[in-house]
């Protein structure tokens, strides 16, 4: 896969912005190996059965995160997904198809074992998913992901557009912070009760999404200006590495995932 | 041939900055009282900062020790370089944003324990950014969004949606989407979407950026009027001629810190111009060139123009 790379920044004797590379216990690893790792990660918690899978991965990213010293971020990721954690829960307890195994009876609701078990279940795989590939985000910068995809061979549209989506996320959250103030500013009350807020969510909804489009067109403008599709091959200005033990890595995570996948398609793995 | 704004009269002396008691032009300049305000006027609060520090999350330092106080019914314009905390010190007002150490007090009551959404009736915010704040899919419903809010239906919403919409010339758009104006008048709408609300206290972050002379016009036009209704306006620019010329108070800020406070005579005097450079700052051209040309402090283009003809009278005679 590995193309043949003219020059290397640091020979050319470029700025430390350029040759720098990142270190650390799986910050410095190649982004392409922890794209794949992610990748096998999700599909092992949808696809192990039972509680195995999910909790196998949970431990996984965990262990992971802890010797990356990225936990702080990966439980800010875990908050955010608070509240589809917080309904999945819900529906699961009271509202599982078929579920005759009652924990209490709260007059009209009967929160059943199964649907708890299922929820809880459905939460733990719903977690190894975000979690996993927050770790990625965590502990990759967004340009190195980019360039190593580049290097792969990978379209520059298709690096644009998972470019773009990956980066959109932190600026969209800056500008959700402006949209609330201005809202407020306007005597939104946001510090009121439950359905008071409710009521909130579209003028905040609105300009979150009409701005984020816009800043995408913006940008594709912008690199328009820049040649962005001039014809020719491009030169890397980052190269990340790539060191023997990620491409084991990478190349075992792929394989245990395509076997995963095949597996579970022939019936194997129920 | 200037069109200066209507109601305020720019011949009379601009209050000092220490003089806080009234500042306004007499009664008789106040024609705009009653016209497009609610009928009985509300009470306008003044405005103090008490030894105010604010640190962002992220410890960038973005005001060290305010102390200001603006009276009940000022003009203050405030000044400063990109970054020196302008935005922060009006956030401060509506209690978007509470100070790390300090207080802020609005005729003398703490807005710390006050809820935005209630400040939100006294002081009125219009963002830097006009994208911030659009959401409707119609220009009259975003700008009945606030003064809905503060309880306000009916005829009289109506009645303040189309006053607003006049005020900044967008009376035509009223069913228009706001994402189909341009930049420069989705600013006017957000400038109207605040206007609406009719609050006591109304502050303009950055009100002109990206207004041709017209947008500017309308925007001088809007503070001439709510000073001569009384209220209190207060604008962040960079737009040292709009400053001079809709203004009775400047307000220079460096660093979180106010470094000159005064009547634009004063700010924009050259007395001041060391310290105004020092801010990366240009006194207004009618400034330097009455130096220059030795008449005094001709803050504006008309002082300037008045200045240069009482001169030449006194040559011809
Ligand atoms: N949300 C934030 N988090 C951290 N720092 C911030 C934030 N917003 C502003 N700052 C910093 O606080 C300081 C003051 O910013 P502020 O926006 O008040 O400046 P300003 O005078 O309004 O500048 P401009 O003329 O560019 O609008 C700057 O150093 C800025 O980088
Ligand atoms: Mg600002």
């Amino acid at each position: 896969m590995a193309s043949a790379s003219p020059i290397t920044a640091a020979d050319a004797g470029l700025p430390d912005y350029v040759t720098r590379q990142p270190s650390g216990f799986y910050r410095s690893a190649n982004p392409g190996t922890k794209l794949a790792v992610a990748a096998l990660e999700v599909v092992a918690a949808f696809v192990l059965p039972g509680w195995v899978g999910p909790l196998l991965v949970l431990a996984v990213v965990l262990a992971t995160a802890a010797m990356a010293r990225r936990m702080r971020g990966l439980a800010a990721i875990a908050l955010a997904t608070s509240p589809i954690v917080g309904s999945i829960l819900v529906i699961n307890l009271f509202l599982l198809p078929g579920a005759s195994d009652p924990i209490a009876r709260l007059g009209p609701l009967a929160p059943t074992w199964s649907g708890l078990s299922f929820g809880l279940q459905t939460v733990a795989r719903l977690l190894a998913f975000s979690l996993a590939i927050g770790l990625v985000y965590l502990t990759t910068a967004v340009d190195d992901l980019l360039a190593d995809l580049a290097r792969r061979g990978l379209g520059r549209r298709v690096i644009f557009v998972v470019g773009a989506a990956v980066q959109m996320v932190p600026a969209t959250i800056e500008r959700a912070g402006e949209i609330v103030d201005a809202q407020r500013s306007r005597g939104m009350d946001t510090e009121g009760r439950i359905w008071r807020r409710a009521r909130g969510v579209l003028p905040l909804a609105a300009p979150v999404v009409f701005g984020a489009l816009t800043e995408v067109e913006e940008r594709t403008m912008a690199l328009e200006a820049r040649a962005f599709t001039a014809p020719g091959r491009q030169t890397l200005l980052r190269v990340p590495a790539d060191r023997p033990k990620h491409r084991v890595v990478r190349w075992a995570a792929i394989i245990a995932l395509i076997a995963m996948v095949v597996l579970r398609a022939t019936g194997r793995l129920v | 041939m200037s069109g200066f704004g209507p109601g305020v009269d720019r011949s009379a002396p601009a209050a000092s900055a220490g003089a806080f008691a009234d500042s306004r032009p007499p009664a008789s300049d106040r024609s705009g009282v009653g016209s497009t305000g609610p009928g009985s006027a509300p009470a306008v609060p003044s405005i103090e900062f008490e030894a105010v520090s604010f640190a962002y999350p992220d410890g960038t330092r973005a005001l060290s020790q305010i102390g200001l106080r603006i009276g009940s019914g000022e003009s203050v314009a405030i000044v400063g370089q990109n970054g020196s905390g302008k935005s922060t010190l009006v956030r401060h007002l509506n209690g978007l944003l509470r100070p790390t150490t300090g207080r802020v007090l609005l005729d003398g009551n703490d807005v710390r324990p006050i809820h935005v959404a209630r400040l939100a009736s006294s002081v009125g915010l219009a963002f830097q950014n006009p994208d911030c704040q659009l959401f409707s899919g119609r220009v009259s419903t975003e700008v009945a969004f606030g003064p809905r809010n503060l309880g306000i239906h009916g005829g009289e919403l109506e009645e303040r949606v189309r006053a607003a919409l006049e005020e900044v010339g967008l009376d035509a758009e009223a069913s228009t989407n706001p994402y189909d104006l341009g930049y420069s008048r989705r600013k006017l709408l957000a400038l109207a979407s605040v206007l609406a609300m009719r609050t006591p206290i109304l502050a303009l972050d950055e009100p002109t950026t990206g207004q041709d002379a017209r947008g500017v016009a309308r925007v001088r036009d809007v503070v001439a009027r709510a000073f001569g209704e009384g209220r209190t306006v207060i604008a962040i620019s960079h737009d040292m001629r709009f400053v001079a010329e809709s203004f009775r108070r400047v307000v220079v800020m460096r660093e979180g810190c106010i470094v000159l406070d005064g009547a634009p005579d004063v700010v924009f005097g050259e007395a001041a111009w060391g310290e105004l450079r020092a801010s990366y700052l240009e006194p207004p051209l009618p400034s330097v060139a009455g130096a220059r040309l030795g008449l005094g402090a001709t803050v504006t283009e008309a002082a300037f123009v008045a200045a240069l003809e009482r001169r030449a009278g006194t040559i011809s005679r």
